[in-house]
């Protein structure tokens, strides 16, 4: 019971990450897409409010993993340890970017890039974990025995891409809330082709995990069939919902679609797999540690999570809203992060004075 | 048996990304607690410099915690991705220990963060300073954690060994374990004492070239008070931290004193170890002193030498006593640096002593050394083991292609260098550009954004705006 509570919990930390440093990283990946300097510093103020706590749940996957289930854990980095490390390196890039050019005037186009590229290549790099993961892992007596590529199937590279374009979408979602004019307009056109993409290498990723990967796939059972299909029919109707929240109002419900089709999705594939953990073999039981810690992290951590919601909340609900409103009042050019840190006054460009 | 390089190579990696995370933390815990205190007298006493304070220091302090952040989020990861056997066997001890850092003081940090930085104007003064306070208390208890967690590796408590994985037998005992109550205050003064420093070398460098005088004044002034209470305090724990040493891991203590025999009651001041046939090249000795230091004012107590430890578990000499000593003469310069600083205030001469401004500011960087001297003892007097007497660190770690492994080490050298550059030339450019004397003199200014921001922004009542600034 214990197990099951514990790996709920940990499964939880992951589609909270994806949700929400989905969507940063998205944003990051469709600041690639634009040319225009006021629009990409504006993507970055907005990641910038948010990243810190966002990435705090990948943290506390790993750590999850580590305290709850330390013989998976033991296994599956290093065997995707190429994939885990370009993923850190990108993810080191594109945090120190953020607040590089949060306190600088202007873009620093350097940083810009550093951002936008370690975003995307970090959104790649987690497709491709969880499908090089779910092609399966060589162990021999509980430790990883395979080699270092053994990762880079065709699949995880399709479930790279499909991560890629699934973060797009949800970053331009959040855009979509966030923001006014020009970018709320390119937002729309960003999320819609990110969204074709995303419906088309989902299905293909869920089409193709029984065929090509050594997960094994029990949907014989009525049950999980029945479960299955209800939850693929709310992840489709959850990007049916986006396709339509893209180019209406109110804003939100493009949001509320990507939401929806990433949890559905997620829960989906624990449907198809569970007790696996790490396929093609290693389960729930065989990966879980013993009851004294799964007890003391069910208490510790149980306790402490609807705080870690509530700052997450918070930390959302003070920046609420969109952005321009705060701009509006502020000499242009300089954004609210830029005048926080950057205390070099506005006014000798010559633009308005606040 | 894994091959000598890969182990070799794992150490290195674990070692230089560790080392590369712990100057961040080494700065920022301090200066989460001094932002917040800035922040908390100037809602006090309304005098602007403490805003001017809390705005230029801001910035060092947002770039410092993202590298910081980041940096231990790859650490999160290398305990499976190099050490795995590692991770399976300390898992369900050690990783609830860091799951109960990451909820109660890496999210904590993490979710106020962004007001802390980008909140001025959005919230109300009273708002950005709970912010603040919850910032420092987040990156306190972040230390409290990883301390009780590390400590559990130096002096493992509380478990109970089942087919080769730890398992948890008493948490108290695990958490509490017998060197975290001297471990834990020891590294927290460390880091308050590393951001004293930084502070009080960047204010002494205004105070030298004549540029901020009053917010120049205002930091020097308060990192040296606090430097005055917490170096005697820091040496008075740290003789505890390594007589602790004696008594739970003699190894290290005979390898910090730099002695093979045990027939020596002088103090090693410089030693060139030879390994291979367990003896001193060159010893350097103060005699009698360590016996005085053993509190034996006779002068016959010897301390022990590393001789007696089988070779099989030895640690390297070198690295814990260069380790032990670059930590320990620092603390002598601090706490001689200090004590000057007690002295000129008291003959009020602190803010015209220029000699010593130079002083300072070439001690900027002291603080950060001492602490990753003092990780390199506690460390590399750890080996041969990872978990103390009980799990052998070549045991513990992961079997990789030594290609990988040479790959990420590149990698990991390369992207950390450019990152230290850039940091170091950032702080260097906010130096130059100094703190914004607007602060202190636009009303409009004071309380940021205030007009204007939407139905978002709380009244800026709190902030009076008549006051003259300050000094």
């Amino acid at each position: 019971m214990a197990q099951i509570a514990w790996y709920a919990i940990t499964l939880f930390c992951l589609a909270m990450y994806v949700l929400l440093d989905g969507y940063d990283l998205g944003i990051g990946v469709l600041l690639l897409a634009d040319r225009d300097d006021e629009r990409r510093r504006e993507m970055v103020e907005l990641v910038a409010t948010a990243w810190d706590g966002n990435e705090s749940w990948l943290v506390l996957l790993g750590v999850a993993l580590f305290g709850g289930l330390p013989a998976a854990y033991g296994v599956l980095l290093p065997a995707l340890y190429v994939p885990v490390l370009v993923m850190l390196f990108a993810i080191i890039f594109r945090g120190v970017a953020i607040e590089m050019i949060s306190a600088a005037p202007g873009f620093p186009r350097g940083w810009g890039w550093a951002f936008g590229l370690g975003s995307l290549v970090a959104s790649f790099a987690q497709g491709v974990t969880l499908g090089g993961l779910l092609s399966g892992v060589a162990l021999r007596g509980g430790v990883f025995a395979g080699a270092s590529f053994d990762f880079l199937t065709p699949y995880a590279v399709l479930t790279g891409f499909a991560a890629v374009a699934l973060y797009a979408t949800a970053g331009a979602a959040v855009l979509r809330v966030k923001t006014e004019g020009a970018l709320y307009r390119r937002a729309m056109l960003a999320g819609r082709a990110a969204l074709v993409a995303t419906v088309a290498l989902a299905a293909a990723s869920a089409a193709a995990l029984a065929p090509a990967t050594a997960t094994p796939v029990r949907l014989g059972e009525p049950g999980r069939l029945a479960a299955f299909v209800v939850l693929v029919l709310v992840a489709a109707a959850g990007l049916g919902l986006a396709g339509r929240g893209f180019g209406r109002r109110p804003d939100w419900v493009a949001t509320a679609g990507v939401t929806a089709a990433e949890g559905a999705g997620l829960a989906g594939l624990l449907v198809a797999i569970y007790p696996v953990v790490v396929p093609p073999r290693l389960d729930l039981a065989a990966a879980a540690a013993p009851a004294g810690s799964l007890n003391f992290l069910l208490v510790g951590v149980g306790v402490n999570l609807p705080l870690v919601l509530f700052y997450n909340w918070y930390a959302h609900h003070v920046f609420r809203g969109k952005y321009r409103v705060l701009l509006a009042a502020r000499p242009t050019g300089q954004s609210a992060a830029a005048r926080a840190t950057d205390p070099t006054p506005a006014t000798p460009r010559g633009k308005v004075t606040p | 048996m894994p091959s000598l390089t890969l182990l070799l190579l794992s150490r290195w990696q674990f070692a230089f990304t560790v080392a590369f995370h712990m100057t961040f933390p080494a700065i920022t815990v301090g200066l989460a607690v001094f932002l917040a205190f800035v922040y908390g007298m100037y809602l006090r006493t309304g005098e602007r410099v403490y805003l001017q304070i809390f705005r230029f220091w801001k910035k060092i302090f947002a770039v410092g915690f993202a590298l910081g952040v980041v940096a231990g989020t790859v650490i999160t990861f290398e305990f499976g991705l190099n050490w795995g056997p590692y991770a399976a066997a300390t898992g369900p001890i050690l990783g609830p220990i860091i799951g109960m850092e990451v909820v109660t003081a890496f999210f904590l940090e993490a979710g106020f963060i962004g007001i802390m930085l980008y909140g001025d104007g959005r919230v109300s003064p009273r708002v950005m300073f709970t912010a603040c306070c919850l910032v420092a208390l987040g990156t306190v208890l972040s230390t409290t954690w990883i301390l009780a967690a590390n400590s559990w590796m130096q002096t493992p408590a509380g478990y109970r060994i089942v087919a080769g994985q730890f398992q948890p037998a008493d948490w108290v005992a695990a958490i509490f374990n017998p060197s975290f109550a001297w471990r834990f205050p020891h590294m927290l003064l460390a880091v308050l004492i590393s951001a004293a420093w930084l502070i009080g070398g960047i204010c002494a460098y205004y105070l030298l070239v004549g540029r901020h005088l009053g917010f120049a004044r205002r930091g020097f002034s308060l990192a040296l008070g606090v430097l005055a209470l917490l170096v005697p305090a820091q040496l008075y724990i740290g003789d505890n931290v390594a007589f602790l040493d004696l008594a739970y891991q003699p190894p290290k203590f005979e390898a910090l004193e730099g002695n093979w025999t045990s027939d020596n009651t002088g103090y090693n001041l410089i030693v060139v170890p030879d390994l291979a046939h367990q003896r001193n090249l060159v010893q350097i000795t103060i005699p009698k002193l360590d016996s005085v230091i053993a509190k034996d004012l006779s002068g016959h107590t010897a301390a022990p030498g590393l001789a007696q430890t089988p070779r099989s578990e030895q640690p390297n000499m070198w690295a814990v006593f260069y380790g032990f000593r670059v930590m320990f003469y620092a603390a002598l310069v601090m706490f001689a640096a200090a004590l000057t600083g007690v002295v000129l205030r008291l003959r009020r001469r602190l803010y015209v002593a220029r000699w010593f401004h130079r002083w300072m500011v070439w001690l900027t960087p002291i603080g950060v050394a001492a602490v990753i001297g003092g990780w390199v003892t506690a460390e590399t007097g750890r080996q041969p083991f990872v978990v103390y007497g009980l799990l052998r660190t070549d045991q513990a770690v992961s079997h990789l292609a030594p290609a990988s492994l040479i790959g990420s080490m590149i990698a990991f050298v390369l992207v950390y260098l450019t990152l230290y550059a850039t940091w170091i030339v950032y702080v260097i450019r906010a130096i130059r550009r100094g703190p914004d004397p607007a602060d202190l003199t636009d009303p409009a200014r004071l309380a940021e954004g205030a007009p204007g921001t939407g139905d978002t922004a709380d009244k800026p009542g709190t902030a009076p705006a008549a006051e003259p600034p300050g000094v």
